[in-house]
């Protein structure tokens, strides 16, 4: 009689952790050198915070911190309020030309960011308008409201007519059926989706490297041109920082508004809706 | 029957229509709805119970026809300022809200006092025996009692007339028949009127005080639940509602004969010349196997099929060539199994002449 033996997954075991460490060795590398007492970035020799000391006297860095985090302020904000008018009103789309729209709006999320990148570049330059952190915010909306949409439609699913068909029957102008009925039930929603889009934008490059002005620069786009006149290890430790921040970020968006309440937040995007 | 003269009128429905593109989904609809009424709209699915509830309650624009709610024109007035409540079959609760905001929600927008809010609400609450549960946000209640707490929510309005669209149909059947009679006693506690939408005829029947059958959008027939079940005025609606024993035939001097050999009298008819073509129907348990009366007409036939559905026995008779009479009795205290008929037993079939009736 064969005894079935419980073999250990030796393989994807092996296979798992040659992967993790492909992906985080890197960035531990960073991390680890943003606390080196030299200059140099291939041997550790002591442990010392000058760098973060450095990055704090580092007036062109800060600046760039400043400028990151108004743009991904005012691209939250912007994306936030036409993703959602965006999902309300394809709400109200049924059918085929509802399904195609929604395609559509999905685009961003599949369109290499390089060709965003370049269009919006050449629609601003053709149009006239100045590069700077406008024409940066600008192009960051444009990328985010998809990821809106899709969070927002996610909790609207299904329910939302009949929902705001009932606050309109119990004496709701269609506004106010929107601010004190569908509102409420998406913030857990809008808060997951905005803390996510801070978290890309925030440390977008690709975009902002393409429309931004001179000065001040985006955080990414500043590390990058600094990093053509050498490397200094000030950038390990702001890159340390953003990382830490960043990962904060996306771990309060998937984590707050199931705190908050039952329903669609990004989590349930990437784990399929499972409860 | 058709509907009766309305005197005080709650919804009246002046041909109402909604075409969707090309396809017309309710069509010329009449309806008068008397203030108090539990009044039914009982139809198959799809057949625009849904739409014509929507434009009553404004969600939806008429095509064409008139909206009165207590005699006034609402035709063209937005939902929010109708005096109409809804029951939505979704229940469609807002769960960012617990059970006690819920309910107060309307009253809340009608810009009523804080205080008389909270003692409606209590009122209320404990009418449909949710007393307990006002603090409780709506994921946290069973299917029935969310079905309860939409209920308190559209009532405590106290609108001219309250919509509702299937709301027992997601309870399983249990539930949905205690939630049938406590429904109705509800109705009957706050006089307010009810049109109420359903596929489920035993629902229709012992709830309603008038119902309307609806078909592919048009009213077949309206009235009381004894008028539509005893005297069908169209095929439709004999077939829709129970089991009809529906015969096809032709008039001919009082009778009609629906084969070459059977010919059943219908004293009662009239209006049909000799020849037309007209339907026969009567009611399975109007028909008697035994104990027959002297004014009885009677069938000869032979048992087909017998079934066992516990209360009832259900047989089949033969009773001509391609001709069956599905004839239900009730399994009184005295009978005993071996009272009942067997596949094969010789019958006669017996019914009164005014059971006897004739479908143009
Ligand atoms: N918004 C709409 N657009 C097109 N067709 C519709 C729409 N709403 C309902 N219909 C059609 O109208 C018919 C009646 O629907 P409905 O009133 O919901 O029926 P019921 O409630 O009796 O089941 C159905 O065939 C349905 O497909
Ligand atoms: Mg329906």
């Amino acid at each position: 009689m064969a005894r079935r033996v419980e073999r250990k997954p030796v393989v994807a075991v092996g296979v798992t952790i040659v992967f993790f460490a492909w992906l985080y060795l890197p960035i531990l590398a960073v991390a680890l050198f943003s606390l080196n007492d030299k200059k140099s970035l291939s041997s550790f020799s002591g442990f010392s915070l000058r760098w973060y000391d450095d990055l704090v006297h580092n007036e062109a860095l800060l600046d760039s911190l400043v400028a990151s985090l108004q743009v991904a302020a005012a691209a939250t904000l912007g994306s936030l309020v036409l993703g959602t008018m965006l999902a309300l009103g394809l709400e109200r789309i049924r059918g085929r030309r509802g399904n195609l729209i929604g395609a559509v709006t999905l685009l961003p999320l599949v369109t290499p960011e390089i060709v965003t990148g370049v269009a919006a570049l050449l629609l601003f330059t053709g149009i006239g308008l100045k590069l700077s952190l406008t024409t940066v915010v600008l192009a960051e909306i444009t990328f985010s409201i998809a990821y809106v949409t899709v969070i927002v439609r996610g909790r609207l699913a299904g329910i939302a007519l009949e929902v705001e068909e009932a606050a309109r029957d119990l004496g709701c102008t269609p506004f106010q059926a929107v601010r004190l009925v569908i509102l409420p039930m998406l913030l857990p929603a809008l808060l997951g989706a905005g803390l996510l889009v801070f978290a890309l934008v925030f440390d977008d490059f690709v975009l902002a490297f393409f429309t931004t002005g001179v000065d001040p620069q985006p955080l990414p786009v500043r590390v990058y041109s600094s990093i053509r006149f050498g490397v200094s290890p000030a950038i390990n430790a702001i890159g340390t920082l953003m990382l830490l921040a960043s990962a904060l970020l996306i771990v309060a968006a998937l984590v707050l508004p199931r705190l908050l309440g039952r329903g669609t937040s990004s989590l349930d995007l990437i784990t399929g809706g499972r409860r | 029957m058709s509907s009766a003269p309305t005197t005080n009128p709650s919804v009246t429905l002046r041909g109402l229509t909604k075409r969707f593109g090309g396809t017309t989904v309710v069509d010329h609809l009449d309806l008068d709805i008397e203030s108090g009424e539990f009044f039914s709209l009982l139809g198959p699915s799809g057949c625009g119970k849904t739409t014509t509830l929507r434009m009553i309650a404004g969600f939806s624009d008429p095509t064409e026809g008139t909206i009165l709610v207590g005699g006034e024109d609402v035709t063209s007035t937005p939902p929010h300022k109708r005096d109409v409540n809804t029951v939505f079959q979704s229940y469609a609760l807002f769960e960012h809200l617990d059970v006690r905001r819920n309910v107060g929600f309307g009253l809340r927008r009608k810009g009523v006092d804080r205080s008389s809010i909270d003692k409606r609400v209590a009122e209320m609450l404990e009418l449909v025996e949710l007393g307990d549960r006002a603090k409780d946000k709506p994921s946290r209640l069973s299917g029935g009692q969310r079905q309860r707490v939409a209920l308190a929510r559209a009532l405590i309005n106290q609108p001219k007339v309250l919509l509702l669209d299937e709301p027992l149909a997601a309870l399983d059947l249990k539930l949905r028949r205690a939630m049938q009679a406590e429904l109705k006693s509800i109705q009957r506690e706050v006089g307010i009127t009810f049109l109420f939408v359903t596929h489920d005829q035993d629902e229709a029947l012992s709830m309603s005080d008038r119902v309307a059958i609806m078909c592919d959008g048009v009213v077949e027939q309206c009235g009381t639940p004894e008028d539509v079940y005893e005297r069908p005025t169209s095929v439709f609606a004999a077939g829709f509602i129970g089991t009809s024993n529906l015969m096809n035939g032709l008039w001919s001097d009082g009778c009609v004969s629906v084969s070459p050999t059977v010919s059943i009298p219908a004293p009662g008819h009239q209006g049909s010349a000799d020849g037309d073509p007209v339907s026969v129907t009567v009611r399975p348990e109007k028909i008697w196997l035994t104990e027959h009366t002297p004014g009885m007409f009677r069938l000869p036939g032979t048992i087909v099929e017998t079934s066992y559905h516990g209360a009832t026995t259900q047989y089949v008779v033969s009773v001509g060539p391609d001709l069956t009479l599905t004839v239900l009795e009730q399994n009184l205290p005295r009978m005993r199994a071996e009272d009942r008929w067997s596949p094969g037993d010789r019958v006669e079939a017996g019914w009164l002449p005014e059971h006897t009736v004739v479908l143009r």
